[in-house]
């Protein structure tokens, strides 16, 4: 395959994502082989601690995805010069960090189906979670309300750095009020050591595949608003055009 | 290695773990495959 | 060159302005879900359970209102009361607390572990019981491999469970 043929078919793609990509999906097979395969069943919980090894790393990415899009807002407000480079990154973070945040939510109630059982309940950690979900689905359509690129830019970067406050809010819930969610077991030491490296090869591909995914769609969309800018730049012609016939 | 007790949910899990980021990646891809017909390859900074 | 504002020609191919529907659609749907969020945040999540040893003492956890107790299961105390009905006794700092529910509770129910339970406490020829609707497992923080060198200790902490305080 020639490089125009394949630039075409992978508009978004250099050699560092091509690896990074293949780095991923071993991440992954690796993760799938010692979360399902080598990693030992808990004393209590069983099987079930193996839903451990994808729901902690997806919902810390998303923490770091939604604070990723919260710094990068700041990038776009603090220069004069108001750079969209640092918008479509907070874009394509906030993106991700929601696909993350619903696996987390989902996983979790799977989870909660075979150790409390029930998929869901009202308490502290549950309910904040959602809330920042829920949060964030309105961070994405806020970016879709049209305007010009900066105008979306500025309105959806103020809301980041209000959205960002929750990130706090949902840790240390199960600390503020009494939660049904367990206490962190992580920074307590409270994982055997095979689970804890499992889980520790869970959070090393979820973070791979967050840069992965974040280069390509922060990509996709500078190309998104460039393909308005030509509509933008052929309105403006017609109209002068017009103006002097 | 896992015991057949709850594996429904643990598989389940997994499958909607990797189904879901495969779903997400693909439609990234596509959405960019889409906006690069009208953008000229000059005009992509990374490429 | 006449730079006069030109009038709008809806028709026009290609100059319809995209009206963001879905967004605004997208909005309303996570303000009202936001709100829902919100309610049950400060209706459930705020006060999610009362312990045991603080039912008819501490304010929100009275006789007779609709809450959820939590408390360690104590060891012996699980038998079916017939017609599906599952009775067990839960003990939290000294205290306990007869509980009966309408139903098998599942998940990693089992004795000596904390469990929540969502019902409300009525007064039965001067005993206490409490009447459940829901059992919710409350496992906690520690993992550890499944082996036969930890059953000593697992039996271990199950015998002291129903002397914890």
């Amino acid at each position: 395959m020639t490089t125009d043929t394949r630039s075409e078919r992978r508009p978004t793609s250099t050699t560092f994502t091509r690896w990074l990509g293949a780095a991923v999906l071993a991440g992954l097979a690796w993760l799938a082989l010692f979360g399902l395969v080598l990693s030992p069943n808990d004393r209590v919980q069983k099987t079930g601690v193996r839903i451990l090894y994808i729901h902690v790393p997806t919902a810390w990415l998303a923490y770091l995805a939604f604070i990723v899009t919260g710094v990068c807002s700041v990038g776009y407000l603090w220069k004069r010069s108001r750079n969209l480079q640092w918008d479509r990154v907070a874009g394509a973070s906030a993106e991700v960090g929601v696909v993350f945040m619903g696996i987390t939510l989902v996983t979790g109630m799977l989870w909660g189906k075979i150790s409390w059982g029930t998929y869901w309940t009202w308490d502290s950690r549950l309910t904040t979670t959602a809330f920042l979900f829920v949060t964030y689905i309105g961070y994405l359509a806020v970016r879709d309300l049209g305007g010009t690129h900066h105008q979306r830019a500025r309105r959806s970067a103020v809301l980041a750095l209000l959205a960002v406050l929750e990130v706090p809010l949902v840790h240390f819930s199960v600390k503020w009020w009494r939660p049904l969610h367990q206490q962190e077991s992580v920074a307590e030491g409270k994982l055997n050591g095979l689970m804890m490296f499992t889980l520790f090869v869970g959070l090393v591909a979820f973070t791979l595949l967050y840069v992965w995914l974040v280069l390509h769609r922060q990509r996709a969309m500078a190309m998104d608003d460039m393909v308005a800018d030509q509509g933008l730049d052929a309105a403006l012609a017609e109209r002068r055009e017009e103006a002097v016939r | 290695m896992i015991a057949m007790e709850n594996a429904a949910y643990v598989v389940g899990s997994y499958v909607v773990t990797l189904g879901g980021i495969a779903a997400y990646a693909w439609v990234v891809l596509a959405r960019a495959r889409r906006a690069a017909r009208q953008v000229p390859r000059e005009d992509r900074p990374w490429t | 060159m006449d730079l006069s504002p030109r009038e709008v020609v809806p028709t026009a191919p290609g100059r319809k302005r995209k009206r963001p529907w879905l967004a605004m659609g997208v909005l309303a749907a996570v303000l009202i879900g936001g709100g829902v969020l919100v309610f049950q945040f400060l209706t459930n999540a705020i006060d999610y359970y009362c312990n045991v040893d603080e039912i008819g003492v501490k304010d929100g956890c009275d006789v007779g209102r609709t809450i959820r107790i939590q408390g360690v299961v104590e060891k012996g105390s699980v038998s079916e009361a017939g017609s599906g009905r599952t009775e067990f006794v839960i003990g939290y700092h000294g205290a306990t607390m007869p509980v009966v529910v309408g139903s098998q509770p599942t998940g990693l129910f089992q004795e000596c572990i904390p469990v929540v339970v969502a019902g409300k406490v009525v007064e039965d020829g001067g005993t206490r019981v409490f009447e459940g609707t829901e059992v919710i497992v409350k496992h906690d923080n520690n993992y550890d491999a499944e082996n036969a060198d930890r059953v000593d200790q697992a039996n271990q902490e199950a015998a002291a469970c129903s002397q914890k305080d």
